[in-house]
């Protein structure tokens, strides 16, 4: 038996009841609770939570931290920038999940610890694309970490999309995606309009974020906010969170014909489950050889899984591709099924 | 248009009224012989599996070599072996082709594949995938291993059918029953006059019955009706012309091999005559239970020794053609005085003057092994499907037991990747739970996604797609009857289970004990 590598002895990055937790740096990162400093990977619900005194993040996703946590101390960095706090070294690095989601670096002279938060390697029209960041220890997401989920092209994707729209349309139904209001809604509106001219109908939830990411000049084509008073049915596509399935929102629009894009529309079952009757498959997370290839990238000799199949991946990385892998359990990822 | 597109438009709808349209574009437009296998698959007639389960898991272990478990963890996330094949292996970037028939050829590749020697053909098949779209592989692989299910009934397949070729929907009905010729000339044949020889032969849509709300029996006048027991067997029409006695099940299936006792018991029949009534094990003056009877089902060979210790008996209740005379059209009670001439085992009924005279024969159901009692109207005719007015069911109301869920195994179709089918378990006397039945319904939708987050946080242990959990969910279950049984670690057959309700106000340790169903089989007389 090998002696455990030093810092593994003496962690750099520990759970503690209020989340990850840093005590060289004294800062947690996405902390499930209050807490003094927090470095945040990304501004989605389950991994940033308001009620810290100071918080850190990548500079593309201040803005959007401030609409979903108000008004907080919020320090921004540039990605690659390296900034100390306490003891440690700490960076952010792009993790192409949405626009500012970072991975996040830290090194205390000994060893480097990244957590990447969640990520993809696919490229993203409204984001940075992934870069691999090389370390000793790599803290990852496994949502998806099972074979079955490997990515269709964007391209094959977005050929079905523009079917299912037309034959909708010449059927006189309002076609509506329902998707993630941050990062999936504006990602598939930028592959819309790198594609055609079509314009599409947003939901207000996805309107506000719209603003925030056409401020930073990334370009959402065609789009108006869905009109409180139009009722009729749209050629136009409607861009919507899921949570409005079965709301007055829509019923405006009737007869509509609603489809969801999320990486769980991948298993046939998931979708006949629900009401919807059309599912494209587009994750914002790393599939499966995503996962594997960012593991293998990082070099990392000990792996720790946060959340999804973490079960799954850690046997795979231990019994065959013989990488210490463990699970460590988070309050990520805890909205199971929406897919963020 | 093709299957692969007929199936798009039916998996990506639910409304019965889009899918019909799917389905009679799907007649008119495409090649007769496509149209014919696609019927075949959507009635359920097709025969056997040209792929066993076995062959379809072993090109994927050819496939994960040494990580099979990891093949196993996938299956379990789907829920579905064909599913789980097509996602894995097939081509994702490839769009189907959705214009050319397909279906004649798949058959013909299936059957070669499945004359091969099992690791060439798990390395034929591995091929075939890749160059399959994901919706290709999957229909391919379905198809291949029976039990194909898309949310489509037969009745809407008659429907369908009727509009695409502009014929009276009974008439279409009565065609499609029997045998069914999968060629390119079933819609010809559909059209043409039917001979009288073919009439003869061929089952008819069966009569049945609605369940009897006990406020419904006031507004019946008894001396209108006739009532009989319901009898607790497989359903079937005995047919026989000049030439052959055939069996045939509900769900359209040629049963008759199964049963080569009945078929000699025919015998002393005149020709051409069509019968309805039951299947049923024993002998008349002892009936066995449905368990029993189910030991007679799915062989390959029916041995003498079989015959000899599981019997079974037609029990007749109707006459649908007699001398080659329909008479359907006839009330009840004349079919059973034609009935009462011939000689065939027969279900005795009483004519009641009282409602207490009907109910009075239901509470002495159970004693004479029957699941309740029908109504029939003595005027009725015998007309076609689940009409109403014309007979009623009036079923004993089940026996029930609190159980404990130890196994959940995610379901099929609208239920694959939901874990929704259960193994329940009850308290022997040492204190150890022991598996008592499977039931697979009776749960809504939300408590089925409750439950199946429940099951997902406290499994214990993984078996393929069987999940083992913690001992600590209720379930009331209903079932009809009960029977010794060998093949069962309880020593039990519970017939029909299924869930009443999730008894979330019971704990595991005040779940019932296997003497609670000991009790209740010496009260069923059913030993």
């Amino acid at each position: 038996m090998v002696s455990k590598k030093s810092y593994l002895r003496e962690p750099l990055i520990i759970r503690k009841p209020e989340g990850l937790y840093c005590p060289k740096a004294r800062a947690y990162i996405d902390p499930w609770r209050p807490v003094d400093c927090a470095l945040i990977t990304h501004a989605h619900a389950d991994h940033a939570r308001a009620g810290s005194r100071q918080y850190h993040c990548a500079l593309g996703g201040e803005g959007i931290l401030r609409k979903r946590l108000g008004d907080h101390d919020i320090r921004a960095h540039t990605y690659g920038e390296v900034f100390a706090l306490g003891e440690v070294e700490v960076s952010f690095h792009p993790a192409g999940h949405v626009l500012g989601s970072a991975q996040i670096r830290v090194d205390d002279g000994h060893s480097v610890w990244v957590i990447t938060g969640d990520y993809k390697r696919d490229s993203d029209p409204t984001c940075r694309l992934f870069e691999p960041v090389t370390c000793d220890v790599l803290i990852t997401e496994a949502t998806f970490a099972l074979p079955i989920y490997r990515w269709p092209s964007m391209d094959q994707v977005m050929d079905r999309m523009f079917s299912w729209w037309d034959h909708h349309v010449r059927n006189h139904r309002t076609p509506v995606l329902l998707c993630y209001s941050l990062g999936k809604a504006q990602r598939i509106m930028a592959e819309i309009s790198n594609r055609s001219d079509r314009s599409v109908l947003v939901h207000g939830a996805v309107a506000n974020l719209n603003l925030e990411y056409e401020q930073q000049g990334i370009e959402l084509g065609q789009w108006e906010r869905a009109n409180e008073s139009q009722k009729s049915i749209s050629t136009d596509l409607i861009i919507a969170p899921p949570q409005v399935a079965d709301s007055a929102f829509l019923k405006r629009f009737r007869p509509t014909e609603l489809a969801m894009a999320s990486g769980w529309m991948q298993v046939r079952g998931v979708r006949r489950r629900s009401t919807i009757n059309q599912g494209f498959v587009v994750s914002d997370h790393a599939d499966w050889d995503g996962l594997i290839r960012t593991i293998k990238d990082s070099g990392a000799s000990q792996v720790y899984a946060t959340h999804g199949e973490t079960r799954v991946f850690t046997r795979y990385l231990n019994d065959c591709l013989h990488i210490n892998a463990e699970r460590l359990e988070t309050a990520f990822g805890i909205e199971a099924g929406t897919d963020q | 248009m093709n299957f692969v597109a007929l199936f798009h438009a039916l998996d990506t709808s639910q409304s019965t009224n889009s899918k019909r349209d799917a389905l009679i574009a799907f007649i008119r437009e495409s090649d007769p012989l496509e149209s014919a296998l696609a019927v075949e698959a959507l009635t359920d007639r097709t025969r056997g599996k040209r792929l066993k389960p076995n062959a379809l898991k072993q090109t994927a272990y050819l496939a994960f070599g040494e990580d099979r478990w990891l093949f196993e963890e996938c299956y379990g996330a789907v829920g579905d072996l064909s599913e789980t094949l097509a996602i894995l292996f097939a081509d994702q970037e490839r769009s189907p082709e959705i214009t050319q028939p397909v279906l004649a050829d798949w058959i013909h590749r299936q059957e070669e594949l499945g004359r091969l020697e099992l690791g060439e053909l798990a390395n034929e098949l591995l091929s075939l995938l890749k160059a399959f779209s994901k919706d290709e592989a999957f229909l391919f692989l379905k198809l291949s291993s029976g039990g194909f299910r898309v949310g489509v009934n037969k009745g809407l397949v008659h429907d369908a059918v009727a509009q695409a070729v502009a014929m009276d929907r009974a008439i279409v009905e009565e065609r499609l029953m029997g045998d069914f010729i999968a060629d390119g000339d079933w819609l010809h044949r559909l059209r043409s006059p039917v001979t009288q020889d073919e009439l003869d032969a061929r089952p008819l849509p069966f009569l049945l019955a609605n369940p009897l709300i006990k406020s419904d029996l006031s507004s019946l006048d008894p001396s209108t009706v006739l009532v009989e027991y319901k009898w607790d067997g497989i359903r079937a029409q005995l047919i026989k012309t000049r030439e052959t006695i055939r069996l045939w099940s509900r769900g359209d299936h040629d049963i008759t091999e199964q049963f080569p006792d009945i078929v000699d018991a025919a015998a002393r029949l005149p020709p051409q005559l069509i019968l309805d009534g039951e299947i049923l094990a024993g002998r008349p003056d002892h009936l066995q239970s449905f368990s029993d009877l189910q030991t007679r089902l799915n062989r390959k060979r029916i041995t003498h020794n079989l015959l000899k210790t599981h019997p079974v008996f037609f029990r007749a209740y109707d006459v649908l053609r007699r001398d080659s005379e329909d008479i359907r059209e006839k009330p009840l009670i004349y079919r059973k005085e034609v009935l009462a001439t011939l000689a065939v085992t027969q279900s005795p009924f009483s004519l009641p003057n009282t409602p207490e005279q009907i109910e009075a024969m239901r509470e002495s159901a159970r004693e004479a092994s029957a699941e309740g009692v029908m109504i029939k109207r003595r005027e009725s005719p015998y007309v076609s499907g689940r009409k109403v007015g014309h007979w009623w069911k009036w079923k004993l109301d089940p026996m029930t037991a609190d159980c404990v869920l130890i196994y959940a195994q995610a379901g099929h179709g609208r239920r694959a990747s939901l874990h929704s089918d259960y193994t329940l378990a009850c308290w022997t006397s040492d204190g150890d739970l022991v598996p008592v039945a499977k039931a697979y319904s009776g749960l809504t939708d939300a408590e089925l996604k409750a439950m199946d987050r429940w099951i997902r946080k406290h499994t214990v242990q993984k078996f393929g797609p069987v999940r083992q959990v913690e001992p600590r969910q209720v379930f009331e279950i209903g079932f009809e009857g009960i029977a010794r049984s060998t093949r069962h670690k309880s020593g039990l057959a519970l017939r029909f289970p299924r869930i009443l309700r999730w008894r979330q106000d019971v704990g595991a340790n005040d779940a019932d004990r296997l003497a609670h169903f000991e009790t209740l089989m010496r009260d069923s007389h059913a030993v």
